[in-house]
């Protein structure tokens, strides 16, 4: 297994977000397809069959979600999860740039499966151009019937959405979404009831990652035996991996499922830069865990990372070099959390402040081994505590950090500085 | 956004829920299916501490505060958001909960500014207590790098918030969401450095604001009336009924040295669920101002003598017995006041009938023709029972404001049918058909609009309640009682006579000679100069009287009243529910209460069997003369028996 172009097989091709460049390429065949070929209720049966899971964070099977929605309960909504704010993402910009109307077939053909009516593109409000684009592809795929009344003579109505966010992390969990989609302030909502009974407006609603629907367009057309040909049993398909970091050739890669690590280390992103070597790096973003060197001979496969302690979450592919400092980067990160968390819950709202508090002292060799003994402390207290996932992963990062690299964090303490080689702290993230 | 759980019904009988049983630390208990973990566990005596939840709000879960082990669930789960299973294990007490409980607590106080000893929370506050049961011994976190938020926010004339000590729990926020409706208060900026605030900074201007401060469980919002009075173990609380209207709120009265301090609700599901409105609870001030009479007086010739009560009753009978002997009981006028309690309403009007032969009585001005046990029917809880309400007039909760509340319980929670109609509107145009329970809801000045209207919405399936709006925290009192000049207790029908105006017009005209006025200032003050005419005209004016005022000073023998907070009896809200109160004030004079006066005075004037007048023995009287009231006992409703029923 090796890269693998899916959806990113045309990038590159002259005006691709053009409606006719698009059309020359076969695009809105898998819609056309959709309608003529199967029923809603057919529609999701071969979504399930395609194995195809979600690639906005938590990796579930997008069919099964789609099943859950209540028969019979009308208007239902879609929405489109743009919202990409995970620390080191960024394919779904890439993939709106490239091909929009790639995206916006896979959100009619969702729209069609789930007999959705008016859907939505919830867009994160940095994403400006983005959104300007895909507002005029809709209109451009409208003034040729794939969107509007009675879509290619099917006598289904279909119309999209594009909304901006105003620039929240917490904007991206599905629940928040849709709290800012109605105009509130967007925080996590109460489960249950889950989006599926009722979301949007109180109706049923399915939510999606960019990345999972723009596969939809070629699961109709290739058919979803094939497609769940491609990748692991249970990892299928393809995935954007947005490799950053201490790296030759940072990017993004669409790799097959089940290839190695180290393929994509090596072979794509031109391993370790400067010849030296990788100290540790996270797989899916600023929220999952640290792994190790010993992690690359792993298969980018949703399972078996998690079993190794981490996840793929969104695809986000971050590699330290041997002169990283992992409470440097514990700290930045954690930084990060205590500025996004929304305030809503107890434990990430002050858990966050406490936290980042100690690993700005910490990091600056203030901190008492028994103030670090408070660090794991307070994480217990928030992870698994929080109303929703953004308080918990606030700790993962760095306690999966200070579990790998404890030496390292207990060289702070007291030490009156950084100790990991210190001119050459270099920062992952930018404060 | 709201999600809504079951809410347990608030009417009265309703049939029994099913049942589910958990296990919580090791104890069954079977309780109705739908009912939340933290309330399962309380029926067994089992505390969850909570900030975020509250029985009257929807469960948000933001707090954290109450998780606990559910079953084989991986993670803890919040006992006010999850809702019991038949079978489920709860485990509540364990070191695994002791450690969140200990944890968050550490969270809440991180940024607290733990200025306890100048907060008026301290010692009724949530955040204290819980830390005391459950909390760290010491904080792990430099008081220097603490984060500070904004204090002493004025949020309006009523409400101030300190932002340091909010726990941001959305209580406030929630409460104007699902209570009331009118969300002034929002949350602002996110994270550490969120804040409540009202929207857009503008001020407060809903009549609850009162509210607020008894729904947060800190010492953020305060009530400006209340600031630095007192602390709560300063207080002596009395339970009592809200004076400001006929809605018959219950309150706590708390009083420091003899002074009315603050009301506080005193939750009756059945009467203001808890929520007052802003003119009952802050007419605290008026309790502690105005001058008082302190002494029976005499006055003639000019001359106003300090007397003894006996002396002062036995002065009033030879009075009135005079006018009584000369020129009878019609020259006779008796006002009372719907701030009277049953026991004096009672013996007041059988004073003037039995007593004085007299058929003008009344407790207010205004000719109220026809009253029945009719339009008294719809109970404030039935409202959420009704499918529909129709409410006349301009604004009916004018003159009970919580009723505003109920009205949107009643739509929110039960999606009931609410109904405003213009005066001109026929019933027919409302096309309300085929209901099973409608309510006609309206003032006093619009009763026999009111009257028509129940007629003609009811029919063979429907069955109309109507709740009239009765005026005074015992106006409705008043009437069950016969203190009107055309009924007598228990809308008994007794000879008729004149009504408070035509009493006041007659006394000017100098028809009436004597004038009988128990706590009457207040209802003649409404009269203007209609009532100076007639206090100067009338030579006899017998006024047992609380206030200092236009009464007093005309009076011919003044006796001292009690006022409301000093007296012990019985008042009657608008839907008849009948209820205590007794003294949270020790009384401003020497004379015993009103009921005990005017026992004396009959007695002074040869009646008998009239016992002392004790307002307890008084209460075994009226109920046995009044069917309805021995029904309702303390705290149900008098209810009559329908005429013509079912209608
Ligand atoms: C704090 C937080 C932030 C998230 N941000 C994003 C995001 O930016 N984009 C996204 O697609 N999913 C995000 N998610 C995941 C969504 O909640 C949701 O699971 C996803 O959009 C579902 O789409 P999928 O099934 O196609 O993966 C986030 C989740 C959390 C808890
Ligand atoms: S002001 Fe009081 S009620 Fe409102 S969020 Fe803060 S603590 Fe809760
Ligand atoms: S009381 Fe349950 S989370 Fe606040």
């Amino acid at each position: 297994m090796a890269e693998y172009k899916l959806l990113t097989h045309a990038f590159g091709t002259k005006d691709l977000p053009t409606l006719g460049v698009y059309e020359k390429l076969g695009g809105y065949q898998g819609l056309r397809e959709a309608i003529s070929k199967f029923t809603p209720d057919e529609l999701v049966a071969q979504v399930k069959q395609s194995g195809l899971r979600g690639r906005g964070g938590a990796g579930f099977p997008t069919g099964l979600k789609w099943s859950f929605l209540p028969k019979d309960v009308f208007p239902r909504y879609l929405c489109c999860n743009a919202d990409e704010s995970e620390p080191g993402c960024f394919k779904d910009r890439w993939l709106i740039d490239n091909n929009p109307h790639q995206l916006i077939e896979g959100v009619l053909i969702a729209a069609y499966a789930l007999q959705v009516e008016t859907a939505f593109i919830y867009i994160r409000g940095e994403y400006r151009d983005q959104r300007l684009l895909l507002e005029r592809c809709i209109d451009e795929a409208r003034s040729k019937g794939y969107l509007g009344r009675d879509i290619l003579g099917s006598g289904w109505n279909c119309g999209i959405i594009v909304h901006g966010g105003a620039g929240a992390y917490i904007c991206g969990e599905e629940t928040a979404l849709l709290d800012s989609l109605e105009g509130f302030r967007g925080q996590p909502r109460l489960k249950p009831p889950f989006p599926a009974l009722k979301g949007l407006y109180g109706m049923p609603t399915v939510i999606n990652n960019v990345e999972t629907l723009s596969n939809l367009p070629h699961i109709v057309q290739r058919g979803a035996a094939w497609f769940a040909a491609l990748g692991t049993e249970k990892s299928t398909g393809t995935r954007l991996f947005c490799c950053s970091g201490h790296i030759g050739r940072p990017g993004t890669y669409e790799m097959e499922l089940g290839t190695p690590i180290a393929e994509l280390l090596e072979n794509h992103c031109g391993g370790i830069w400067k010849g030296r070597k990788l100290k540790a790096f996270q797989p899916g973003g600023g929220s999952m865990q640290v792994l190790l060197p010993e992690h690359l001979a792993l298969p980018l496969d949703m399972d078996v990372i998690q079993q190794a302690g981490s996840a793929l979450g969104a695809g986000a592919m971050v590699f330290m070099d041997e002169t990283t400092c992992l409470v440097n980067v514990s700290m930045r990160l954690v930084d990060f959390y205590k500025h996004e968390s929304c305030g809503k819950c107890t434990p990430c709202r002050e858990g966050t402040y406490f936290e980042s508090a100690l690993m700005h002292r910490l990091e600056a060799g203030q901190l008492t081994l028994a103030e670090l003994a408070t660090l794991e402390d307070i994480c217990d207290n928030m992870n698994g505590k929080c109303f929703c996932p953004l308080g918990d992963t606030a700790t993962w990062f760095v306690m999966s950090a200070y579990r790998a690299f404890r030496d390292e964090f207990e060289a702070h303490c007291g030490a009156g500085t950084c100790p990991v080689a210190a001119a050459q702290v270099t920062a992952l993230v930018p404060a | 956004m709201a999600n809504k759980t079951t809410t347990p019904s608030s009417s009265e009988g309703l049939a029994e829920a099913e049942k589910v049983t958990v296990t919580i630390d090791g104890r069954e208990v079977a309780v109705p299916r739908g009912s939340l973990v933290v309330d399962a566990a309380s029926s067994l005596g089992i505390h969850i501490p909570i900030y975020c939840a509250h029985p009257k709000l929807d469960p948000v879960a933001v707090c954290r505060m109450c998780l606990v082990r559910v079953g084989k669930m991986p993670r803890l789960q919040p006992a006010c958001a999850t809702v019991v299973s038949d079978g489920m294990v709860v485990t509540t007490q364990s070191p695994e909960v002791a450690k969140v409980r200990e944890g968050m607590l550490e969270f809440l106080l991180l940024n607290h500014p733990l200025d306890c000893p100048v907060c008026d929370r301290g010692g009724e506050c949530d955040l204290q207590d819980f830390a005391v049961r459950y909390g760290p011994q010491t904080s792990r976190f430099p008081i220097t790098q603490k984060s500070h938020a904004a204090k002493a926010v004025v949020l309006s004339d009523k409400i101030e918030l300190d932002q340091e000590r909010c726990i941001l729990c959305w209580r406030c926020t929630r409460y104007y969401d699902e209570i009331t409706g009118e969300k002034e208060l929002v949350l602002v900026r996110r994270g550490i450095d969120t804040v409540i605030d009202s929207f857009n900074g503008e001020p407060l201007t809903s009549d609850f604001q009162g509210n607020l401060p008894e729904v947060c469980p800190v010492g953020a919002l305060t009530h400006r009336q209340y600031r630095f009075q007192a602390r709560p173990w300063d207080l002596q609380r009395t339970k009592g009924i809200c004076p400001e209207c006929s809605y018959g709120c219950n309150i706590n009265i708390d009083a420091r040295d003899f002074e009315i301090k603050r009301f506080a609700s005193r939750d009756n599901p059945q009467v203001e669920d808890m929520w007052l409105c802003d003119r009952g609870r802050y007419s605290v001030e008026k309790w502690s101002h105005g001058s008082r009479v302190r002494h029976p007086l005499i006055r003639a010739g000019g001359e106003v003598r300090e007397v003894g009560v006996d002396e002062a009753v036995a002065e009033a009978a030879r009075q009135l017995g005079e006018v009584l002997r000369l020129h009878g009981g019609g020259a006779i006028g008796v006002i009372g006041s719907p701030m009277l309690t049953n026991e004096e309403l009672w013996l007041l009007q059988r004073l003037a009938r039995e007593t004085l032969d007299c058929h003008n009585c009344d407790h207010q001005l205004d000719e109220l023709g026809n009253v029945s046990a009719d339009e008294h029917s719809l109970g404030i809880a039935e409202i959420e029972d009704c499918e529909t309400v129709v409410v006349l007039g301009a604004e009916p909760e004018a003159n009970t404001p919580v009723l505003t509340l109920r009205l949107h319980k009643a739509q929110l929670r039960r999606g009931v049918e609410v109904r405003r109609v213009e005066h001109d509107a026929s019933p027919a145009s409302l096309g309300i058909k085929g209901k099973r329970l409608v309510g006609v809801i309206a003032d006093e000045v619009h009763r026999a609009y009111a009257a028509d209207m129940a007629d003609a919405l009811a029919s063979g399936n429907t069955l109309v309640k109507r709740l009239t709006v009765t005026r005074g925290v015992n106006g409705r009192g008043a009437k069950d009682m016969g203190m009107l000049p055309t009924q007598g207790p228990g809308y008994s029908r007794v000879t008729g006579g004149k009504d408070g105006r035509q009493i006041l017009h007659a006394a000017s005209a100098g028809a009436i000679k004597a004038l009988l006025l128990v706590g009457a200032e207040t209802v003649l003050r409404g009269a203007g100069i209609l009532a100076e005419k007639a206090l100067a005209k009338v030579d006899v004016i017998i006024a047992i009287e609380p206030r200092a005022g236009i009464v007093a000073n005309a009076a011919s023998v003044v006796i001292p009243g009690h006022t409301y907070f000093e007296k012990r009896g019985s008042v009657t809200n608008v839907e008849g529910r009948v209820q205590r109160v007794s003294p949270a004030l020790p009384p401003a004079t020497a004379a015993p209460q009103e009921t005990r006066v005017l026992a004396m005075l009959a007695a002074a004037l040869g009646a008998t069997g009239w016992g002392t007048g004790d307002p307890f023995e008084v209460n075994t009287m009226l109920s046995q003369a009044i069917d309805a009231y021995r029904g309702a006992g303390n705290g149900g409703r008098a209810l009559w028996k329908r005429q013509g029923e079912p209608r």
